[in-house]
């Protein structure tokens, strides 16, 4: 794994490509992530997310193709842990020792690890044990962060204060990396977005390029007194002008009109080949 | 700065290992309630094994705090993402390996030091002719047996698989060492097979006057043996 200067890039990934045995996890990846940037990585289950990230965090070996890491790395795995019995301000020294530093986010108000010092971590709840881990993982205050569906097993309170977490990183110029199976977690939180299908990127963009990537149709649901009836559009402009002017032709007078434009979940799916919309 | 992290991890692993209670009962509790039962029992049916209660009962716990206690805290951290959070943060590949064998190993020391101290006041047990010799041999035979606890714990990947061949491992370490009968009443083949453990070259080494190379040898050659087997399956772990 090469590692560069500071510049633009944060993470570069060209062809890489990674077997266990006879199946290919990954057929050739290739993307970039720039500072400040959050980059979600989707895919259902066993499309290979979590093999590119421990080939990024130099977890996995990996057969072709390069992966270079511009400044230090911070991770906060899937399924981490660590030995019952420790504190957590004890587990924040230990690695601040290994990392050599001295200084830590520990204080990082919305991580909130005030309310946890003195508990075993066998005694910490999901939430609290993630936060643990993501303090953790940002220890000497890395320039890249690696989470792994940080957000599973939370509620929705520990989840707003990890996400409100996670955008005050990338505020300070952070590159992170996320996977997540969260939609709305995704769509709130990433820049950009890729797509992993049976160890492919099937897609890289933005949601709405991802929306406009799929068939882009909206669902176009006209009320009138007689009822309601949907339509689906690919250029709402001159469609809806279209359908207008039929309903004004035939005389029926139009109560409401709702465009539903489909969520990011919809159109992953349409892309990740699960389901169609 | 890193040494200042082996030695804050190492000091940590051993009040975490005193909070687990697990290495408590086996490295503690346990040898020494077995010291307190057996050595009344011995001592009273056969006076004679005054002579050697201190290196039997100091090797009968040696070998229940290594092959019982500590493969099962080695798996929980090489078989689980614990392994992971320590690398991604971190720590050398090794390092959960060292800072558990370090601890389990003052741990041992200290009930050993328990046995040496216990035994002539409450059961009139004689103390070794050289007690700083005899510390050594102590230190060399709880080195042996925690190499071969290391290698149980890194090779055997599930918890329940491991009790078993912990067990394996110690049930015959203990009945073929000489420790509980003279190992020259059992069958040759036997006898030969006890060889194969640290608690056999132990037992002798702790109980013979002198350096006593010919009893040392073995026990720093499975040492050495354990110590390349750690090497080669944590290469394996590293190249995955």
């Amino acid at each position: 794994m090469e590692r560069k200067e500071k510049r633009r890039e944060a993470v570069k990934v060209e062809n890489l490509k990674k077997s266990y045995g006879d199946r290919q996890v990954l057929k050739g990846v290739s993307f970039q992530v720039s500072r400040g940037e959050i980059f979600g990585v989707l895919g259902v289950n066993g499309a290979g997310k979590t093999t590119l990230l421990e080939c990024l965090e130099g977890f996995r070996r990996y057969e072709e193709g390069k992966v270079w890491i511009g400044g230090t790395c911070g991770v906060q795995l899937q399924n981490a842990a660590l030995p019952a019995y420790i504190r957590p301000e004890e587990a924040m020294k230990l690695f601040s020792g290994w990392k050599g530093t001295k200084k830590d986010r520990q204080s990082r108000p919305a991580l909130e690890l005030e309310d946890i010092r003195g508990k075993r971590y066998g005694q910490l709840s999901t939430g609290q044990k993630r936060r643990l881990q993501l303090a953790l993982a940002l220890i000497g205050s890395p320039e890249i962060l690696f989470l792994d569906e940080p957000a599973a097993g939370l509620d929705v309170e520990a989840r707003q204060k990890l996400h409100r977490a996670i955008l005050e990183l990338k505020k300070e110029g952070t590159a992170i990396i996320l996977t997540s199976h969260d939609m709305g977690e995704v769509e709130q939180l990433c820049d950009r977005i890729a797509i992993l299908r049976e160890g492919s990127l099937i897609f890289q963009g933005t949601a709405k390029e991802l929306a406009a990537r799929t068939d882009g149709r909206c669902r176009v649901k006209i009320v009138t007194k007689e009822g309601e009836e949907v339509r689906f559009m690919r250029e709402i402009g001159e469609e809806l002008l279209a359908a207008l002017e039929e309903y004004k032709r035939k005389g029926i007078r139009i109560q409401d009109i709702q465009v539903d434009r489909g969520t990011l979940e919809e159109h992953f799916l349409s892309l990740a080949g699960e389901v169609s919309p | 700065m890193k040494m200042r992290a082996y030695a804050y991890g190492i000091g940590l692993q051993f009040r975490l290992d005193i909070r687990s209670k697990n290495l408590l009962l086996t490295c503690y509790l346990v040898p020494l309630l077995f010291f307190a039962v057996m050595g009344s029992i011995f001592t009273a049916l056969m006076p004679e094994t005054k002579e050697t209660l201190i290196q039997s009962m100091t090797v009968m716990g040696v070998s229940m705090g290594s092959l019982i206690g500590v493969p099962p805290t080695v798996c929980e951290l090489y078989g689980t993402d614990i392994q992971k959070v320590y690398q991604a943060n971190g720590a050398p590949l090794h390092f959960g390996l060292l800072s558990l064998g370090v601890s389990a190993f003052c741990h041992l020391m200290i009930m050993s030091a328990v046995i040496l101290a216990a035994a002539p006041i409450a059961f009139g047990a004689s103390l070794p002719e050289h007690l700083p010799a005899y510390a050594g041999k102590t230190a060399l035979l709880i080195l042996a047996s925690l190499g071969v606890a290391g290698v149980l714990g890194l090779l055997v990947k599930e918890q329940a698989k491991l009790t078993m061949v912990c067990q394996i491992a110690f049930l015959p370490s203990i009945l073929l060492s000489g420790i509980l009968f003279p190992a020259n009443l059992l069958p040759e083949f036997l006898q030969e097979a006890g060889k194969i453990f640290p608690a056999f070259w132990g037992f002798r080494f702790m109980s013979e006057t002198g350096a006593g190379l010919r009893n040392a040898v073995p026990l720093a050659g499975i040492f050495a043996c354990a110590v390349m087997g750690w090497a080669l399956l944590l290469r394996r772990r590293k190249n995955r």
